[in-house]
């Protein structure tokens, strides 16, 4: 089946600057707030100078821990807390991480605003921080109990001994597998305008979820969540970063409350570094056991992290591989002076199939066995734990047709065999697994006069293409051109059935979460309209009695009449209806997969890697816009690939700084840093799944991508890089 | 950014006028405008000289001048430097990013400050930023940071790249300044930090550079810049080598070497120079000559791999002048 492919309908917009984002919105009287940020890790504020700063000019007011806005609220609904700070900001004088807020100012411009942040003077007491992981994961705790599975131990079978499998297994490898904390580091900053009127507050503010955002910001605040409207169309990027409300949109919320005046607070990105999440750290300690034949015997996967937020163990290696003896654990270390740790794309998945994935490259090396005949070996075709039966998977298939269009046969087994001038060359491959799922959400149909229909949903589109799909799909269902149909999205005004799917664009779970509610309220919306035609007054088809709809017009007693051309007529302004998703059925799993595999390049005289080729294949059930999908996953790809290459943000322990807080420093892949990625898709709707048979795309790419280069790396090189990012220095040893 | 005045200056005469105590030249910009908006540097006045004419690539029989206002990406496109001077233009062109390249200019370029991220960030001690406040970079993170020419005080690496190849090319500096006109070696330009980190070269307050002066060296024809770094795209060198060879019957007759992303200033290495004179131009002799090129080297806590990699990256850029 040839897959759809459409460009982005809001492409335009973006690349003219006709789109508005959050900080693009300018409001009548409006004022500026910038943050200041503590320079100690550990401690607290024993006095603060603001006269400097009061005397500039254009200062309005200056929040600081003795002078706080109110948040009248409590805390926000359960999941927030878990992933993202729950402490408010300016709650105390505590300082408890270095770039923690200190204070806003609020000024009538915003170069006056920053100009007068520079001149406010912190006292501090300082405290030496606990802001090294490296000490930190010596002496690890168990971690708290949430109500989540995150950070549960997983056993099979429940009185497992996994020494004692590990140690009875013919072949073996154990190895520890290290990741620092990386930030998302999104193009579009953090940054809210808020406004109130008449005890209602409208925010402009960029958000995964806009009807989650606007939960979290009206508990905080204390005022009832329909009295918050959160307006969000354009996100620029978000990985998780913007799925919970973080200080600048509770502060702007707060002041523009307390000063009667619309207020935008807008994060520099230093300050992202520390005043929205991060991926925290995290150190993998994998066994594998097998027999010599390749068999799995026995798994161990021993996690320490900061906290459970990203829980590699969980997420990954449950859907991997079949083994009898599992165990896999998570140790946090907790109240460590550091930033809050939260979400990022492909949330334990990513740190997780690093680990996994090297490893087993590493067996297959201790094997002597082709790695993807290991892989194929452990074939999963239902979940290691609880044996629940793959919906579709057609890995095996990835792996094929990977290996084909990538030529894989030509790979050495030899690793620091193959050289092109003063280059060597190695290949390495992985699997990507993602879970998939989708929540019963709500959409709303609506025909008009004009002849168009509304598609609307309080979901997001974080450059994710979901613009664009939901008009396809709003096209599909009522059979008319993509220009008649125009979406909506990115407010909490909009639909959202109120259960996990206020969360809206998380997961990779948007497309399959829409998608089937679409088709379910388009039905709806075209029996309404049917009921209106024979019904309404000036219909030509009032009292017919065999009215169906067919590709936008309604057809019935001999005539037909387009539903724009009825509305008119009928002088309606319009005529909708709202359906809502049908839960998941849980007699199955479901996952998306992916197969890939990299070349590498190193200098043989000095070390740098470079990425040389890459390929993957995909089984993400059906592709509904080809062209979009496969921008999910080259920027997935290359996503994961920068944890390899490039990412680390570098906390110094001594202080609880991070070095490394801005764009200069913190290094990510640009268009020259990569190069033409082979994206295939396999076409296997998961019609389980949804009717509209999508799984999940956009974080599948970052899935094992690391391990793809790393494992690539060790061919070109003879040498296993454990840490990430993989730098010249480590290569030249 | 703190508030300052501003003037723009059509003529030398013009910006030496303009100059005075605490008063900062704006050419491209590009380290200028970044540093006062970090706080690191904060003029009170800021002469712009883009107006002012120091123009011109121009090449005669003592060799190629280029005037102080010239862009980086103008230099590195231009005939009378890629071809006499390889080594200058493939500096230029692993220099920061295309955009950045069309506004630098050459005067601005050897005048940017080090790129150590304490120098950077007002919130911590710098002996270079702030006298006598001691310096971060000892006890911090410091794998990019200078392995050659340090001292308690700093340890800071020079960041162009383009100092580096016009050190090996012997290059001279132009300047003008109130007290009339004078050249200067740009090996004896730079200054190393010892006690005074803050005074990194001998320009004096309110002097302009006018230009830059290559002398002929015909075989530099025969020359490269090879630069290590984690970014390929774009970043500073962890490491980078200028080199050139003046090759007659497969023996080095002479060779210029010298190194940045390893020394405070941009590090000339006669030792490895004469090291290569007269030998073959073969592996075993690159090795040989490269043995001692770091010596001398005090090693940080996450900078230990800097002699190495200078050794290796000597060798990269003399096997492929030999391939
Ligand atoms: C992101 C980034 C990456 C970079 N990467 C690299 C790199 O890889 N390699 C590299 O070499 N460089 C790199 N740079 C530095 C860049 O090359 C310099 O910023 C640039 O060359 C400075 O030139 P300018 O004309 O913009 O100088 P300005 O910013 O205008 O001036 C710099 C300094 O020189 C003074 N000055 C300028 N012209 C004169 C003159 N004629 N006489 C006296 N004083 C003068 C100014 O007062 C100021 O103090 C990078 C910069 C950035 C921002």
């Amino acid at each position: 089946m040839a897959q759809p492919t459409m460009d982005r309908i809001d492409a335009r917009a973006k690349v003219t600057g006709a789109a508005k984002y959050a900080s693009d919105h300018n409001l009548p009287a409006m004022v500026y707030g910038h943050m200041v940020t503590s320079t100690i890790g550990n401690g607290r504020i024993v006095s603060m100078d603001l006269s400097a700063a009061r005397a500039a000019g254009g200062v309005i007011e200056i929040y600081t821990p003795g002078n706080r806005p109110a948040f009248r609220g409590t805390l926000p609904p359960p999941l927030a807390p878990v992933f993202a700070e729950a402490r408010h900001p300016l709650a105390d004088s505590e300082i408890h991480y270095y770039g923690q807020i200190v204070a806003m100012v609020v000024a009538e411009t915003i170069e006056q605003a920053r100009d007068a942040a520079a001149l406010i003077k912190v006292t501090y007491t300082a405290l030496p921080p606990k802001s090294s992981f490296e000490d930190a994961k010596q002496n690890p705790a168990d971690p708290p109990v949430t109500g989540l599975p995150l950070g549960q131990p997983i056993k099979k079978p429940q009185d497992v001994d996994i020494e004692t499998a590990l140690a009875a297994s013919q072949v073996r490898v154990e190895e520890t597998y290290d990741i620092p904390p990386r930030h998302h580091n999104m193009m579009e900053p953090h940054a809210a305008v808020a406004a109130w009127q008449n005890g209602k507050l409208t925010i402009y503010s960029g958000t995964q979820g806009p009807a989650a955002h606007a939960l979290e910001l009206a508990t905080v605040l204390g005022v009832q969540p329909a009295d918050v409207h959160v307006i969000s169309p354009y996100v620029g990027g978000a990985f998780g970063g913007k799925a919970f409300t973080w200080a600048p949109a509770l502060l702007a919320a707060a002041a523009a409350l307390a000063l009667a005046r619309p207020v935008k607070v807008v994060t520099s990105r230093e300050q992202l570094f520390t005043v929205t999440g991060h991926r925290a750290a995290s150190s993998q300690t994998f066994g594998l056991g097998t027999h010599r034949d390749g068999r799995l015997n026995a798994i161990k996967h021993h996690t320490t992290s900061q906290s459970i937020v990203e829980d590699p163990g969980y997420r990954t290696t449950p859907k991997y591989y079949l083994a009898p003896n599992v165990d896999i654990r998570l140790m946090v270390t907790p109240d460590m002076n550091l930033p809050t740790a939260t979400i990022m794309r492909a949330p334990g998945d990513e740190a997780g199939s690093f680990a996994l994935e090297s490893a087993m490259d590493e067996l297959a090396v201790r094997l002597g066995m082709d790695p993807i005949e290991l892989r194929m070996k452990n074939y999963l075709e239902s979940t290691l734990i609880e044996a629940k039966p793959y919906s579709s998977k057609h890995l095996d298939a990835c792996y094929r047709v990977g290996a084909e269009r990538f030529g894989w046969s030509r790979r050495s087994t030899q690793p620091a065999a193959v050289t092109d001038g003063d280059w060597q060359v190695g290949l390495g491959m992985s699997t990507a697994i993602l879970d998939s799922g989708r929540a019963s959400t709500t959409v709303r149909v609506t025909f008009r006069p004009n002849g168009t229909a509304t598609v609307g949903c309080a979901t997001s589109d974080a450059g994710t293409g979901m613009w664009t799909i939901m008009a396809m799909t709003g096209a599909r269902a009522l059979e008319v051109p993509v220009d008649r149909i125009r979406p909506a999205l990115g407010d909490s005004g909009l639909p959202v059935a109120g259960n996990n799917d206020i969360y809206g664009a998380v997961g990779s779970a948007a497309t399959s979460t829409v998608t089937p509610a679409i088709l379910v309220a388009a039905k709806e919306a075209i029996g309404k309209l049917v009921e209106h035609a024979t019904t309404a007054a000036g219909s030509p088809l009032v009292g017919a009695g065999d009215v169906r709809y067919d590709g936008g017009r309604l057809v019935g007693a001999g005539t037909s009449v387009g539903f724009g051309e009825l509305l008119t007529l009928t002088r309606t302004a319009e005529v909708g209806a709202q359906g809502t998703s049908a839960p998941l059925d849980e007699s199955h799993a479901y996952a998306s997969y992916a197969a890939h595999f990299c070349e590498v390049r190193v200098n043989r005289w000095t070390g740098d890697p470079r990425l040389g080729r890459f390929t993957t294949v995909v089984d993400a059930g059906a592709i509904l816009n080809a062209k979009t999908a496969r921008n999910q996953i080259t920027g997935g790809v290359l996503f994961g690939l920068a944890a390899a290459m490039f990412e680390e943000g570098k906390v110094e322990g001594a202080t609880g700084r991070i070095s490394n807080a801005n764009l200069a420093d913190y290094l990510l892949p640009v268009n020259a840093d990569t190069t033409e990625i082979d994206v295939h898709f396999l076409d296997h709707p998961d019609t389980r799944l949804s009717p509209t048979g999508a799984r999940g795309i956009g974080e599948l790419g970052t899935v094992g991508a690391a391990a793809a280069f790393a494992n690539a790396v060790y061919n070109a090189t003879g040498k296993r890089i454990r840490t990430l990012p993989i730098t010249p220095d480590k290569l030249l040893a | 950014m703190r508030p300052y005045t501003f003037a723009a200056a059509r003529s030398v005469g013009e910006a030496l006028e303009q100059a005075r105590d605490g008063s900062a030249y704006l050419a491209g910009g590009t380290t200028l405008v970044d540093l006062m908006k970090l706080e690191v540097i904060s003029p009170a006045h800021v002469v712009d000289i883009t107006a002012v004419p120091l123009r011109g690539i121009r090449a005669g029989a003592k060799g190629l001048s280029i005037g102080a206002m010239e862009r980086m990406a103008d230099v590195a496109g231009h005939d009378l430097v890629a071809g006499p001077y390889p080594m200058l233009a493939e500096a230029l062109r692993q220099s920061a990013s295309p955009q950045i390249r069309n506004m630098a200019t050459i005067g601005g370029n050897l005048l940017q400050r080090t790129r150590c991220g304490y120098f950077r960030d007002p919130a911590t001690p710098c002996n270079k930023r702030s006298p006598g406040s001691g310096c971060s970079a000892v006890d911090g993170h410091n794998r990019s940071h200078a392995v050659l020419g340090t001292s308690d005080a700093c340890v800071a690496t020079h960041p162009s790249d383009l100092a580096v190849a016009l050190i090996a090319l012997d290059a001279r500096l132009s300047l003008r300044g109130a007290g009339g006109e004078r050249s200067l070696r740009l090996a004896d330009f730079y200054r190393l930090p010892g006690s005074t980190p803050h005074q990194e070269n001998e320009l004096r307050p309110g002097e302009l550079i006018t230009g830059v002066a290559v002398p002929a060296l015909p075989w530099a024809r025969r020359s490269t810049y090879v630069k290590v770094r984690d970014r390929q795209s774009y970043d500073f060198a962890l490491c980078s080598a200028a080199v050139a060879v003046n090759v007659r019957g497969g023996v080095i007759g002479e060779a210029r070497v010298a190194a940045g992303g390893v020394g405070t200033r941009p590090w000339r290495l006669p030792a490895v120079e004469q090291a290569l004179k007269g030998k073959p131009m073969r592996l075993e002799t690159f090795q040989a000559a490269v043995e001692h090129a770091a010596d001398g080297s005090r090693l940080l806590s996450r900078n230990a791999f800097k002699p190495a990699l200078l050794r290796r990256t000597i060798v990269r850029a003399l096997v492929h002048l030999a391939g």
